[in-house]
């Protein structure tokens, strides 16, 4: 250390009483130094960042406060005022889930269903045939013998999948939708799709009734 | 040899210091006993990070509980003992008078640590309360409130009583402490511990909590320090004083809500999380006026108080720089939830360290009438600690930011990003192993003035002390 009155680290000098150490400062506090004005710049400079901060912090809530509500987690995804978009799943790979919950059991994987009990459906000129027969049969299900490519069937009924009094499913109309989609295009099968809004049309149409039996059915268009 | 020239240490307030030398130096001694147990389980601690099998079955001293330990004996025992012993002996100081209610002291001291260890028992055995910073067993809660109460005491009687109207920043930021403590104390312990909130609102109790320990007690502690030191040494009035008070106010104002910005992505309304960014960044207000009022200590004239205040400050404006920067969302989901949050908690408990290493420094020869014994000791300390400080702050961010860049990419196994991390773990335990060998020498260095200083049949009754008490 070269400075001329030594420093010695074991006992710090003071250079300061607590008294002059108070009153100093107050008499800065108060206004009355800084005669060479070395600081008169410093309000202004102060004033203008705490400035700059407070539009930042504005700016930074405003756009991500969420508008303060308890129910907004994300503040980059704010829920819009517009029509609510939910994204729409694919028919074929909903209606291949909606097939293997229900109706393999009883129309087995291969859609041939069991000989002499379940009829197969693909191939079947119900499923390839009118879309109204179709979607009744597996709103409402369908009950009595009922021939199924030259072969007759009737000893086990097929049950209601629709959102219709009695069902057990109840399914939306947008799974059955996507399941009659799905058999119309599998196992060879080439009918054109279905679509919800077809489907909610004909379950509004029928109400509340049975199953249907094929007589009934074959009236249909 | 060097002389120290008559009137310098403590003939100037030779009653005050005699009066506060039983109750400050009794914890001044817990605060230095803390520090090293603290240190050497943090030691074992961040071994354990990186070879797991290290005590693994003996359930008192897993990683998980031991953790919990070392942060609860780094801030109950360490800094709270040590702060408080600063901030009374600055209020009683500038008060001006004696340090009345002495007692008080010693009995809240004697309780809190009592109620420490006992705190310390049931984390090791498996009673800890998960909050971070908070992780005291609930049955010792209440007590620690009353001891802190208790030991608060004569700081406020000093402030109530003091000689002068007029009043210095250190003071603010030191009665600031004192009572704010209590207040969010009690409200967290009632609303986490006694009446628990439900679900997500306990965690922003929490954080909220961990954030005010940090900027309404640890933060004014240790500028209220730093503002006595200063002027103290240097014999310079603090250029732009007259803004100190908005630095006070804006910590204050800002200070406590910055918590939420730990809680960045969690199950709780964005807005608390945001309104932590905004605190962040808005307090730096109050680290610009810090910067204009103290900036003399950087130039330290040789003085070793000021530049271990030189550093502590650099520290802290540092980690509001980067607690600000980091706050925000993009740089925070790299960060989250990796060591480099453990980098910032550093850097901001050394700002703390460093200056109250300042006070010890300057306060300690005073309080006992006599010199420290030996400068080697005192430059091996600075050394030390400071290598292992800025060691362990980089070794344990850059640990943090390769961790949370491999995390966020889904291609990377957890084993390969352990890997990664591990030589910057190494050199945190080398880091940590020098802190803890600094406050060990700081420590025996205590003890060795104490017996210079006290001990009847002490080899020499040095030169030093009959100097300084002349
Ligand atoms: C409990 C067993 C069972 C389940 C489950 C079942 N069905 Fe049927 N299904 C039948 C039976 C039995 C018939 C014949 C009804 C009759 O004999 O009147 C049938 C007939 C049909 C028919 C008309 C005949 C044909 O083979 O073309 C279609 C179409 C049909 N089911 C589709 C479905 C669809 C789609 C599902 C799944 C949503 C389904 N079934 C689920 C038992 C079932």
């Amino acid at each position: 250390m070269s400075s001329p009155s030594p420093v010695d680290p074991r006992v710090e000098k003071t250079a300061l009483t607590d008294e002059g150490l108070i009153s100093v400062h107050d008499n800065v506090a108060a206004g009355k130094s800084d005669a060479g004005g070395h600081y008169r710049m410093l309000p202004l400079v102060l004033l203008f960042v705490f400035s700059g901060l407070i539009i930042f912090a504005v700016t930074y809530l405003n756009r991500y406060s969420g508008h303060f509500r308890g129910n907004i987690f994300d503040e980059r995804q704010l829920p819009s005022n517009g029509p609510v978009v939910v994204a729409k799943a694919d028919p074929l790979v909903l209606g291949k889930k909606q097939y293997g919950l229900a109706c393999v059991t009883c129309h087995m994987p291969n859609g041939l269903g069991l000989p002499g009990i379940y009829p197969p459906l693909a191939g079947s000129e119900w499923v390839a045939g009118s879309d109204e027969r179709l979607i009744r049969i597996v709103l409402h299900g369908l009950k009595g013998p009922v021939t199924v490519k030259g072969i007759v069937y009737g000893t086990a009924a097929m049950p209601a999948f629709g959102q219709v009094p009695g069902s057990g499913y109840n399914w939306s109309d947008e799974k059955i939708a996507a399941v009659l989609t799905y058999i119309r295009q599998e196992w060879g099968n080439t009918a054109a799709p279905i679509s919800t809004e077809r489907v909610a049309e004909l379950r509004a149409k029928a109400g509340s009734r049975k199953e249907w039996v094929e007589a009934e059915l074959r009236q249909l268009p | 040899m060097i002389t120290v020239p008559p009137n310098h240490a403590s003939a100037e307030a030779d009653g005050i210091d005699a009066s506060a030398r039983c109750p400050l130096g009794l914890l001044t001694a817990f605060a230095l006993l803390w520090l090293v147990v603290g240190g050497a389980l943090a030691l074992l601690s961040l071994l354990q990070l990186h070879s797991p099998g290290l005590l693994a079955d003996c359930a008192w001293l897993t990683y998980g509980r031991l953790q919990a330990v070392q942060e609860t004996v780094f801030i109950y025992g360490w800094a709270i003992n040590a702060g408080l012993a600063a901030a009374l002996w600055l209020l009683v100081r500038l008060g001006g008078d004696g340090l009345r209610g002495a007692n008080y002291v010693i009995l809240g001291g004697v309780f809190w640590n009592l109620a420490l260890v006992l705190g310390l028992v049931g984390i090791a055995a498996g009673y800890t309360t998960s909050h971070p910073m908070l992780q005291i067993p609930r049955y010792v809660q209440p007590l620690m409130l009353v001891a802190y109460a208790a030991m608060a005491v004569p700081g406020v009687l000093a402030w109530t009583g003091r000689r002068t109207v007029q009043t210095y920043a250190t003071q603010w930021y030191a009665v600031a402490a004192l009572f704010l403590l209590p207040w969010f104390f009690s409200a967290t312990q009632v609303m986490l511990t006694f009446l628990p909130m439900r679900g997500t609102l306990q965690m922003v109790v929490a954080t909220w909590y961990a954030q005010n320990l940090i900027s309404l007690w640890l933060a004014p502690v240790a500028l209220a320090s730093a503002y006595y030191l200063v002027p103290k040494i240097t014999g310079r009035v603090l250029p732009g004083y007259d803004f100190a008070i908005y630095g006070f106010w804006a910590l204050l104002a800002f200070g406590t809500w910055m918590g939420g910005r730990h809680l960045i992505g969690g199950p709780v309304p964005a807005w608390i999380a945001t309104v932590g960014i905004v605190s962040s960044i808005l307090v730096l207000f109050h680290h610009i006026i810090l910067f204009v009022n103290l900036r003399g200590v950087f130039r330290p004239d040789g003085s070793t108080v000021l530049i271990f205040v030189a550093i502590g400050i650099l520290a802290y404006l540092l980690s509001g720089m980067v607690d600000a920067i980091f706050a925000t969302h993009v740089l925070a989901m790299v960060t989250q939830f990796t060591y480099f949050q453990q980098a910032q908690q550093q850097l901001t408990l050394g700002a703390f360290s460093m200056i109250l290493f300042g006070v010890l420094y300057y306060m300690v020869p005073r309080l006992a009438g006599a010199t420290w014994p030996s400068v080697a000791l005192i430059r091996a300390h600075f050394l030390s600690v400071l290598i292992g400080f800025v060691l362990l702050v980089t070794s344990l961010g850059m640990a943090g930011w390769v961790q949370g860049r491999d995390l966020n990419n889904a291609a990377v196994t957890f084993a390969t990003i352990a890997s990664h991390t591990r030589p910057w773990l190494q050199l945190a335990v080398v880091a940590q192993a020098l802190m803890l060998l600094g406050n060990l020498l700081l420590a025996v260095h205590c003890c060795w003035l104490l017996c210079a200083r006290f001990a009847p049949a002490a080899l020499s009754r040095t030169a030093a002390r009959e100097v300084v008490v002349s």
